[in-house]
């Protein structure tokens, strides 16, 4: 069985995306600094977060997000709703869009 | 007080607690309006999952049996897992009629809001609630972009992300030691496939749930499901201790399909959808208020699920919520009162219906969050003695009363580890 790489596990899911309009903020030269270990990284089901080492910051695509959550709790300023950081559903029915739930 | 054209209640999210509300508030005449994020009503949703058949039948009557749900259980697996191997505690419950069927999230959603609709409730769709209306201290509605939508009261099922409620202060804001984290993968495969690989007969289903090494020594645990024609697997894990492991959540997931154990469920066979979602477990000590003035919480943003380990339930809590929710706010309407007094009934009508389980396993969720030799001794304990019983080599064969104290002396304190055991089955 060959292993499927983000894109073609997340290629599987519809999703009916608003490329311009992110629902999660943050700020990618701050979370140089991150108070959470960088949970986001490993916690998000979707692998949305990936630490770019060559630029030192961080990269986060909205686009392909499940819409779970979990990175509202695991990252601390994202939790506290801190300066450059926001979490919110998508503003329509834009996002995910589930065909077996 | 509300104007003529206000609704009696605006139900905020179309999911599980959300339509059953609706449905039950249609029935008895209200004017109600559900507002759901999604494209349709399921879009957003995702469960394990298996339901109960008592809550459909208590919402729908005998009319559940329409509902699109997958197979009745039949046989239930728990299994113990190694990083290689498993022991499985396999029951075959042939004799139980109706008690669960396993479901997908998205077809059932999308059957309840027509039935919903088919009542009298209005729902509107891609349309996410951004704000509550709150004058006085009272919730008189609900904005979305500039409209302000208003009602004698909110219910809010708005699901496990409560968003609004946080906001508005309602409810404290949700502890990531109170959640955990799920993923899913659906499998698409013939019925005949199915029911060979879970070794049930036609139409008949299996719910499987494993503990082990899957999670790493992390509270939580892996689940399978059959559907008609799809296998759900997947893996929950609590959310705060996750995030302390440092492990890849995706890489883990993934890891089940190649597990020894669990690939011949799924091997080989077409990846139909990837999701994730969170799961409320912290228990009956962390339930909010449930209502106030002018508002109700039901289901998932109420934390009216419990992970006992060997099964969750969430669905059947959310629409026998619902159904309270819905009563109430009758009676209050009728009454004309849709204050806090009004509507502490619905806080009544928890405490004599489901809160009575919530209760009784108080403390279930911090025993087996504090209790990690769960998923990392115990199972590998059951192979090891398994292991050793079957186990047939050139050397002499051992009683099994010795390769069963060999085995148990590897526990090492063997006393509090019965206390401890002890203790969970009063909690569970
Ligand atoms: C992996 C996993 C396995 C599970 N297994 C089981 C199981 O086997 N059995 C079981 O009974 N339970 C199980 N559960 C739990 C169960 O799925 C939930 O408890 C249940 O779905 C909760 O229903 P709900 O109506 O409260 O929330 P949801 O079904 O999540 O509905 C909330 C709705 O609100 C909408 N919404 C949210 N915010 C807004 C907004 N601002 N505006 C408009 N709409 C909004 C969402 O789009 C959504 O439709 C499982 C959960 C998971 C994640
Ligand atoms: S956890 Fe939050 S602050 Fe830390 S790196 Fe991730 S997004 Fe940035
Ligand atoms: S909401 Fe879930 S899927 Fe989306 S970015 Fe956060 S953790 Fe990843």
């Amino acid at each position: 069985m060959t292993r499927k790489s983000v894109d073609e596990l997340l290629a599987t899911t519809r999703f009916e995306t608003d490329e311009h309009n992110a629902h999660i903020v943050i700020d990618p030269q701050a979370c140089r600094t991150c108070p959470s270990d960088r949970a986001c990284v490993t916690s998000c089901p979707a692998q949305r977060y990936v630490w770019d080492e060559a630029a030192d910051q961080m990269r986060f695509d909205h686009v392909g997000c499940l819409e779970c959550g979990n990175c509202r709790l695991v990252c601390e300023r994202l939790r506290l709703g801190a300066e450059g950081y926001s979490w919110n559903y998508p503003a329509t029915g834009a996002g995910v869009s589930y065909r077996q739930g | 007080m509300a104007d003529e054209d206000a609704f009696d209640a605006i139900v905020v999210g179309g999911g599980f607690a959300g339509l059953a509300a609706a449905y039950r508030l249609a029935q008895a005449d209200k004017s109600v309006l559900v507002v759901e994020r999604g494209q349709v009503c399921g879009a957003k949703n995702l469960t394990g999952g298996r339901i109960y058949a008592y809550a459909l039948q208590a919402l729908l009557g005998d009319r559940w049996r329409e509902a699109p749900v997958q197979r009745e259980v039949k046989r239930e697996i728990i299994s113990l897992l190694t990083e290689q191997d498993a022991v499985n505690v396999d029951s075959t419950l042939t004799s139980v009629e109706e008690e669960s069927y396993t479901v997908l999230a998205a077809p059932l959603l999308a059957w309840l809001a027509e039935q919903a609709e088919e009542a009298g409730a209005m729902i509107v769709t891609e349309t996410t609630v951004d704000g509550l209306i709150i004058r006085d201290g009272r919730v008189c509605g609900v904005t979305t972009g500039d409209e302000q939508l208003e009602a004698s009261v909110v219910i809010d099922c708005e699901g496990i992300n409560p968003l609004l409620l946080e906001r508005a202060g309602l409810i404290r804001p949700l502890d990531p030691h109170d959640v955990a984290v799920g993923a899913k993968f659906v499998f698409g495969m013939p019925a005949a496939e199915v029911e060979q690989r879970f070794g049930v007969q036609p139409g008949e289903g299996a719910a499987l749930l494993g503990m082990g090494d899957p999670t790493h020594g992390v509270f939580g645990g892996v689940f399978a499901y059959t559907n008609n024609e799809s296998v759900s697997l997947g893996l929950v894990v609590d959310s705060a201790a996750w995030a302390k492991s440092g492990r890849s959540l995706l890489a883990t997931a993934q890891d089940l399909q190649e597990h020894p154990a669990l690939r011949r469920y799924v091997g080989d066979a077409e990846l139909l959808e990837y999701g994730a979602h969170l799961v409320y477990e912290g228990g009956y000590d962390t339930l909010p208020q449930m209502s106030g003035d002018g508002w109700l919480i039901c289901g998932d943003a109420a934390g009216l699920c419990l992970n006992r380990g060997f099964t969750i339930r969430g669905m059947d809590y959310a629409v026998m919520s619902g159904i309270a929710a819905a009563d109430t706010v009758v009676e209050a309407v009728e009454a004309g009162d849709t204050g806090p007094t009004g509507l502490a009934g619905y806080r009544r009508r928890l405490d004599e219906g489901l809160l009575q389980d919530f209760r009784t396993l108080r403390g279930g969720h911090a025993w087996m969050s504090g209790t990690p030799d769960l998923f990392t001794v115990y199972p590998k304990l059951a192979v090891d003695l398994m292991t050793d019983l079957y186990h047939v080599g050139a050397e002499p064969v051992r009683p099994v009363g010795s390769t069963v104290w060999r085995t148990a002396r590897k526990v090492r304190k063997p006393f509090s580890t019965a206390r401890s055991l002890l203790k969970g089955m009063k909690t569970l």
